[in-house]
């Protein structure tokens, strides 16, 4: 995407300008989306973006352009901007002299998709999407269906003053459902959605029938939900996207964003017990074909497996390029950005918990009287308070260890800090669910998972009487 | 080729091929500086531009963009949208008959300073919030300037761009008083640098998170809700779409079939206002090049109208209000600009809770059904005055509920700035809401 001279060019002036590290990253990415109302096409999008970035270090303070141009006037004139803001530019000394012999890491072909991005008409899209539709009519009140498919296909290449030169292909398909009930004046909602780093495989692996038919009948499920209550309780949170309320309560705090500034309640803390003795929690950007996943982060480093809580203890942060300068921790391959126009940040990437001994019946024995979060939406976190907060999308009363009536999402509320030491059981089950995840860095694709999980005292925003 | 000569190329290659096309184009220019530890820790300074095109083929609709600005990129940029065009069935799709609307050059001289002077606003501004002693951390404190510039075309004659730009002041914080921890994120918004305050900024920052400090936990139960500005910019926001002429054309909004009705409270009038002078999100044209017009959209609690579009307007039979909105890379939708809920009598606090914080809106809301469940963050009133910071709670309801419950609105605008929207929100009162927590 970029000529290796030219990449060493840029790089080379930056460090004879005074930066201490010097990174190209160029992306180019083709993007295509499908928006199916009722069976009908309201949207559908074919897109492509291109552009670098360039990213200097000056000991720890950085220095960021980003530019669509990607010329070696242009590029040479974002670095000389950047220099010029330092007092750098024109500036020559030895460092870079002679150029940059470039370490060339292939990727591995670990998330290699099956089905291309060329593959298939863009009708066989759309014969798929109204399979979710069809699937979806569970009922006489499912009055609306809409179904989006997501495509994209990134090429990535990351080259360092470190001679680091790396090249990454992510290929990532999403596919989302929802669907409207109505009764009378009463109107609910129900959604369904999955994304894997395949091609169009996706629509196999996971049936646009089958998920149709979830959203459908979580759709129906609301209809006839009464509000959920409000206060302070033990709830049983689901499997899957559940894992979204460790992604809020804990890890977020584990970034070295945060962590390097002491802006987490959770620095400093390695080694200590942070949770509950039955909370593993692992943070992995190996996994193939996972939502995720890749083979090298957007640093050009190459993506690992990252314990992050051990029974309960804290054993690792989530450590970038520019963390571990600030804190001294190894890096994790962690660095990861929205796009060109983000420098990256240490952020999650396939983040879950791991399986524990509690049977399905002793996660819900441990009820009186409590609430089952069966799907969730998404949450927000603050990490330098521990405050956050996720949405609950399919819920549930349980009375004395059973299942009762559904009632309608609500918000959960509580400290991280306080809500990983009240983890009563983790089961079996651990599934996952793809999410998308905004912070400094961007919006970028992560993964959550668990088993199901019980956890003795949330507060629950339902109505209150 | 420059995104000009580039919108000029496709146009050409469309009428040559007989499509009826639409060009947004657009450059954005982003200056971002960071303090950190009283020097710049992260300086960000860019330029990313795309062109975007939106064709008719035959009465059905396809879009495409590009950020490779290649003859080789722009023509398979069109391939597509007439491709993707080729798979609607309905046959509506039009392009509006154009107008030309002259540019508008609306940044001036008043994002003009020299990097020196801006570098020096982020660091005085992060040094006055490190004066305040229960100031743990700073995570985020900057200064950010973001400059567009947009251009609308059409092979049926529309024409209009402008220039605008706004500068801002941003901030994350960690506050500490014994146990007590809150973490603020706070920004401000100026379409012209000299109005931006560091000094006074970083004291408004650090008052507005510090005031939390100390929080008790709420008791479970029904109080009245006192909406500060930038809660109920934020709690709007997220029903805006409520207010989408695509959304009430696709049947997903509470708001469809009820022009015409009470839906709120006589005390409120929302209005939008893109010909603002000095509004944040002000614009002489809408996407579709359609010159911007005021529409009120809430009149005394009376719903009077939608945001639309050409697309909507024509599916729903209502005049354009024009409000089409497309990002080069997005699909016509419609969006607001300047849109604010008109100031009223102002509010005499009794006893119920002040809400100053909302968090998690993409997650606890749902303009489809128009309920809520968010998570906040407040401060305890009685006897007519504030008593103490209360936290670990959430609010739900419905919004419409919540609208038809307002009591009392302030007499005073602030205006927030996200996303390209600008919300000019007074505080607000709320005879009674839900309130979950202890």
């Amino acid at each position: 995407m970029l000529p290796e001279p030219l990449a060493g060019d840029v790089i080379t002036r930056a460090m004879r300008g005074g930066a201490t590290f010097a990174e190209i990253y160029v992306e180019r990415w083709r993007r295509r989306a499908l928006r199916v109302l009722d069976g009908s096409v309201k949207e559908a999008t074919s897109g492509l973006e291109f552009g670098a970035g360039i990213r200097l270090f000056f000991g720890e303070d950085v220095a960021y352009a980003y530019t669509n141009d990607l010329t070696a006037r242009s590029l040479f004139e974002a670095t000389d901007t950047l220099l010029r803001a330092r007092g750098g530019a024109g500036r020559v000394d030895d460092r870079g002299r002679g150029g940059l012999d470039f370490r060339r890491q292939a990727a591995a072909g670990r998330h290699t998709p099956a089905v291309a991005f060329e593959a298939h008409p863009k009708r066989y899209r759309l014969d798929r999407l109204r399979e979710a539709d069809a699937g979806a009519r569970v009922g006489v009140e499912i009055v609306q269906v809409e179904s989006t498919l997501l495509e994209w296909e990134q090429d990535v290449l990351v080259a360092t003053s470190d001679a680091v030169w790396t090249e990454d292909r992510r290929v990532r398909t999403r596919l989302s459902v929802s669907a409207i009930a109505q009764d009378g004046g009463e109107v609910q909602t129900g959604v369904a959605w999955q994304g894997l780093s395949v091609g169009l495989e996706l629509l196999d692996r996971f049936p646009p029938r089958e998920m149709g038919r979830q959203a459908g009948t979580q759709a129906l499920t609301n209809l006839r939900a009464r509000p959920a209550p409000a206060g302070t309780m033990p709830v049983v949170i689901g499997n899957a996207f559940g894992g979204v309320i460790f992604h809020e309560a804990v890890g977020h705090l584990l970034e070295t964003t945060s962590v390097a500034k002491k802006a987490s309640v959770l620095s400093d803390k390695i080694g200590e017990q942070v949770a509950s003795s039955v909370v593993t929690y692992i943070d992995d950007g190996t996994t193939p074909g996972a939502w995720g996943s890749s083979e090298f982060d957007d640093e050009g480093a190459p993506t690992r497996r990252t314990v992050l809580i051990e029974g309960g203890v804290l054993r690792s942060y989530m450590v970038d390029r520019w963390g571990a300068l600030r804190t001294g921790y190894a890096p994790t391959g962690s660095g990861r950005r929205e796009n060109y126009t983000f420098a990256p940040t240490s952020r999650m990437r396939n983040t879950f918990v791991a399986p524990g001994q509690a049977t399905i019946d002793a996660v819900f024995g441990g009820v009186d009287e409590g609430l089952y979060a069966k799907v969730m939406r998404g949450g927000q976190v603050k990490p330098g308070s521990g405050e956050y907060n996720f949405g609950v999308q399919e819920a549930y009363m349980v009375r004395s260890g059973k299942l009762a009536e559904p009632v309608r999402g609500a918000m959960l509320v509580g400290k991280g800090p306080e809500t990983l030491q009240r983890v009563v059981a983790v089961s079996g089950d651990l599934a996952t669910a793809a999410g998308m995840c905004g912070s400094l860095s961007g919006s970028i694709p992560t993964e959550v998972g668990q088993p199901h999980v019980l956890i003795s005292a949330i507060v629950v925003g339902g109505e209150a009487a | 080729m420059t995104v000009d000569d580039a919108r000029a190329h496709v146009l050409e290659q469309a009428r040559a091929r007989g499509i009826a096309a639409e060009l947004v184009a657009e450059t954005g220019r982003e200056l971002t500086a960071r303090a950190h530890a009283r020097r710049i820790e992260h300086l960000t300074q860019a330029v990313r531009g795309g062109v975007g095109v939106r064709v008719i083929v035959d009465g059905r609709v396809g879009y495409g963009y590009t950020e490779e600005l290649t003859a080789d990129a722009l023509d398979w940029m069109l391939r597509e949208a007439v491709e993707n065009a080729g798979l609607q069935q309905e046959a509506g799709g039009f392009l509006p008959a154009g107008t030309a609307t002259p540019r508008a050059e609306m940044v001036g001289d008043s994002l003009t300073a020299s990097l020196e002077t801006k570098l020096q606003t982020a660091l005085g501004f992060e040094g006055t919030l490190r004066e305040d002693k229960r100031v743990k951390q700073v995570l985020i404190a900057a200064y950010g300037e973001r400059e567009w510039d947009v251009a609308v075309a059409s092979t049926e004659g529309a024409e209009g761009s402008y220039r605008r730009g706004v500068a801002g002041l941003m901030a994350s914080i960690v506050m500490q008083d014994g146990t007590s921890l809150k973490q603020g994120w706070d920004d401000t918004w100026a379409t012209d640098v000299r109005q931006l305050d560091p000094g006074r900024t970083a004291l408004e920052f650090t008052e507005r998170t510090g005031r939390l400090l100390g929080a008790r936990r709420l008791a479970t139960g029904r109080y009245r809700a006192y909406f500060e500005p930038k809660a109920f910019a934020a709690l709007l926001g997220a029903f805006t779409p409520m207010w989408s002429g695509k959304a009430v054309a696709e049947k997903k909004s509470p708001l469809a079939g009820r022009l015409g009705e009470a839906i709120a409270s006589g005390l409120v009038t929302i209005v939008d206002d893109p010909t603002l002078p000095d509004g944040l999100a002000s614009r002489p044209v809408d996407s579709e090049g359609t010159p911007a017009n005021r529409t009120v959209l809430v009149d005394g609690g009376v719903l009077r109208s939608y945001l639309t579009n050409s697309e909507t307007a024509a599916q729903l039979g209502l005049p354009n209000t024009g409000h089409a909105w497309r990002g080069y890379r997005g699909t016509l939708g419609v969006a607001p600009s300047n849109l604010f809920l008109a100031p009223g009598q102002g509010i005499a606090l009794q006893e119920g809770v002040i809400i100053t914080d909302l968090s998690g809106l993409h997650a606890g809301t749902n303009a489809i059904t128009g309920e809520f469940s968010i998570q906040a963050l407040g401060l305890w009133v009685e006897g007519g005055a504030v008593a103490y910071p209360v936290e670990d709670f959430a609010v739900a309801g419905t919004f419409l509920t919540l609208l038809q419950q307002i009591t009392a609105v302030g007499d005073r605008l602030q205006w927030e700035y996200g996303m390209r929207v600008a919300y000019g929100m007074p505080m607000v009162e709320v005879r009674e809401l839900s309130f979950a927590g202890a």
